[in-house]
């Protein structure tokens, strides 16, 4: 059976190597680049993932109204049909009003803290609370109201009380304070006796069961289905820029810090998208000059390709020899591309000391796959090209 | 292997050239293992005519039939087995790589067909006096002995039907004789045919029909 040694010294593959190795160098950049892209992306991905505040594999957001000059004065609540918009856009699970009292609150300490202030309460839906403690339950008529004190809020009044002579408080010692919570009515005051069961890292907010703000809104309060300030969004990743693209266009406000990342990630994914073509675009060049290359060495050795073909060897036989001469080329250049993304995924997993242990430490199996994909569609065009150029001998 | 014209004629080929030719636009059939010779001054078509039958050229009117099939109504992989297993040719101009040497000539080929050893090659060489013209330059040899290179390449291939356009033109009486003697030899070795295109009868070649061009 022939093979291309046969054939070798009759085609003309030795001139022009400059041409040649320009192509290589072309191809290879391109192929760093565009399998570095899908590596950081990867990376950039798995941190941005891993640095939000999870439960359940969810992440929690709150939504308000974006307060502007313009509308400010105004009553910026949130409706009922914000709430079906909100749970119908994109990557949200399921979504929860946080519905505040419609009378006015106080709260004191009693004599062991002298402290007594106005006060706001809220509810929300159990699955939206990040923490749930067993004691978080109301029964109509009694009249000891559990509360979920905000984290921040504790740490707010530790901060302050030294300078008004008030006893700092542990998170603990918290929950053993019992606390007179006074609901106003037109007519009266009605008393209940409040405690701390929990701290909620997740809502800034002074939480009651859902039930017992239902309950008192409509014993105590002027109106029933009142429009709320607040709504929690459950969603996979807060991070989704198709999400975060929908609140801001529809002028909700949400929480920065959360979803920090996802702008960053928006931002990235620009930059990545943007290099990933440019990369796209190299590899393109690459592959044109190289058709160009081939373009010129079939019209140099025409004459000696045409008597092969003469003779009885069958060019699609005789394009499959040739081009076979330069899958050890595109072999090298993808595996050197490949180690080129793993050195500078290295550095990059290195460099970010706080996510080192969330990166694996080879690249990505889907960033082999594409150098896998760039070396087939290279091999493959390389192949069709010479082939199309042999039969038209 | 057998070859069937019909009515055949160059479309480039001026009428008057037509009249009187024994294969121009005449129902022809050459048989299997039939050894034809056509004879015809130059310019009458002799090298299209061999052409025609390899495939190489389509520029005709009326049929050439090839076990039923037109040679140029093969496809590429059909044709390039007609061409290693079934037709072999000796062109008229050749057709040799002149910067190889002359044995990487009959070697591409053997090496297509994988049908002789190098030490036949060598002695097919040797019988034709131009073994030690192997290792040489084809372009640096004389057409001569590029000739006998072109006859021996044409040999290493099974062949059902050998086409020959004029291949002695540059030999001499005794190696004119020899290369013929070769050539008739492999020939009767695989019950083959020849159509051997030349500018006058050819009295050494045992042809079983002649015909004037």
């Amino acid at each position: 059976m022939a093979s291309y040694k046969d054939i070798a010294p009759f085609i003309d593959t030795g001139r022009n190597r400059g041409s040649r190795i320009f192509g290589y160098t072309g191809l290879g950049i391109g192929t760093l680049l565009l399998l570095s892209c899908l590596q950081f992306y990867l990376d950039i991905n798995q941190l941005i993932k891993e640095k939000s505040l999870r439960k359940d594999g969810f992440d929690f957001i709150s939504v308000t109204r974006e307060i502007t000059n313009e509308n400010m004065g105004k009553d910026n609540r949130l409706t009922l049909a914000n709430l079906q918009e909100i749970k119908s856009a994109p990557g949200v699970e399921d979504a929860a009003p946080l519905i505040s009292n419609q009378f006015r609150a106080k709260v004191s300490a009693g004599n062991v803290i002298p402290f007594s202030t106005d006060i706001f309460l809220e509810a929300i839906n159990n699955n939206f609370l990040d923490t749930l403690p067993p004691g978080f339950i109301w029964q109509e008529g009694q009249n000891n109201i559990p509360i979920i004190l905000s984290s921040e809020f504790l740490e707010m009044y530790n901060i302050f009380a030294p300078t008004q002579g008030l006893p700092q408080i542990s998170g603990e010692s918290a929950a053993s304070l019992n606390v007179q919570l006074e609901c106003f009515t037109i007519t009266g005051v009605e008393g209940f006796r409040a405690h701390i069961v929990g701290l909620s890292d997740r809502i800034n907010s002074v939480l009651v069961p859902e039930n017992f703000l239902i309950w008192a809104n409509k014993k105590f309060g002027q109106s029933e289905n009142a429009p709320f300030s607040r709504i929690y969004i459950k969603t996979r990743d807060a991070n989704n820029p198709n999400l975060l693209q929908f609140l801001d266009k529809k002028d909700y406000h949400v929480n920065k810090e959360r979803t920090r990342f996802g702008r960053i990630k928006q931002v990235l994914q620009g930059i990545i998208a943007g290099l990933g073509l440019f990369a796209i675009l190299v590899i393109a060049l690459a592959i044109l000059l190289f058709a160009f290359y081939l373009q010129l060495l079939i019209s140099r050795s025409r004459d000696n390709l045409r008597l092969i073909v003469t003779l009885g060897y069958e060019p699609g036989w005789v394009g499959k020899q040739v081009s076979k001469r330069w899958v050890p080329a595109y072999g090298i250049i993808v595996l050197i591309a490949l180690s080129g993304a793993q050195i500078l995924h290295s550095i990059f997993r290195t460099s970010v000391h706080s996510g080192m242990d969330r990166m694996s430490f080879p690249i990505s199996i889907y960033t082999f796959a594409l150098g896998l994909i760039i070396f087939c569609v290279c091999a493959v065009i390389n192949s069709y090209l010479l082939r199309k150029e042999l039969r038209r001998l | 292997m057998q070859i069937q014209l019909q009515q055949l004629q160059p479309v480039y080929l001026e009428q008057e050239k037509l009249v009187g030719s024994e294969i121009w636009n005449t129902q022809q059939f050459f048989e299997s293992g039939s050894l034809v010779e056509i004879v015809a001054a130059s310019g009458r078509g002799k090298s299209s005519f061999i052409h025609f039958l390899y495939g190489l050229r389509n520029d005709y009117q009326g049929k050439i039939s090839l076990e039923g099939v037109a040679p140029d109504a093969f496809n590429y992989k059909q044709t390039a087995l007609l061409r290693s297993k079934k037709l072999s040719i000796v062109f008229q101009d050749l057709k040799l790589f002149e910067s190889a040497t002359c044995l990487q000539n009959i070697l591409v080929k053997n090496a297509l067909t994988g049908f002789s050893s190098t030490d036949a090659i060598e002695a097919m060489a040797e019988r034709l006096g131009v073994r030690n013209k192997l290792a040489a330059m084809a372009g640096n040899c004389s057409y001569g002995e590029r000739q006998r290179i072109a006859i021996i390449r044409a040999l290493q291939q099974p062949f059902e039907f050998l086409l020959l356009d004029e291949p002695f033109s540059h030999l001499d009486e005794m190696n004119r004789e020899k290369a013929l003697d070769l050539i008739l030899e492999e020939t009767k070795k695989q019950n083959a045919g020849i159509v051997l295109a030349d500018l006058e009868t050819n009295p050494s070649f045992p042809a079983t029909k002649r015909l004037k061009l």
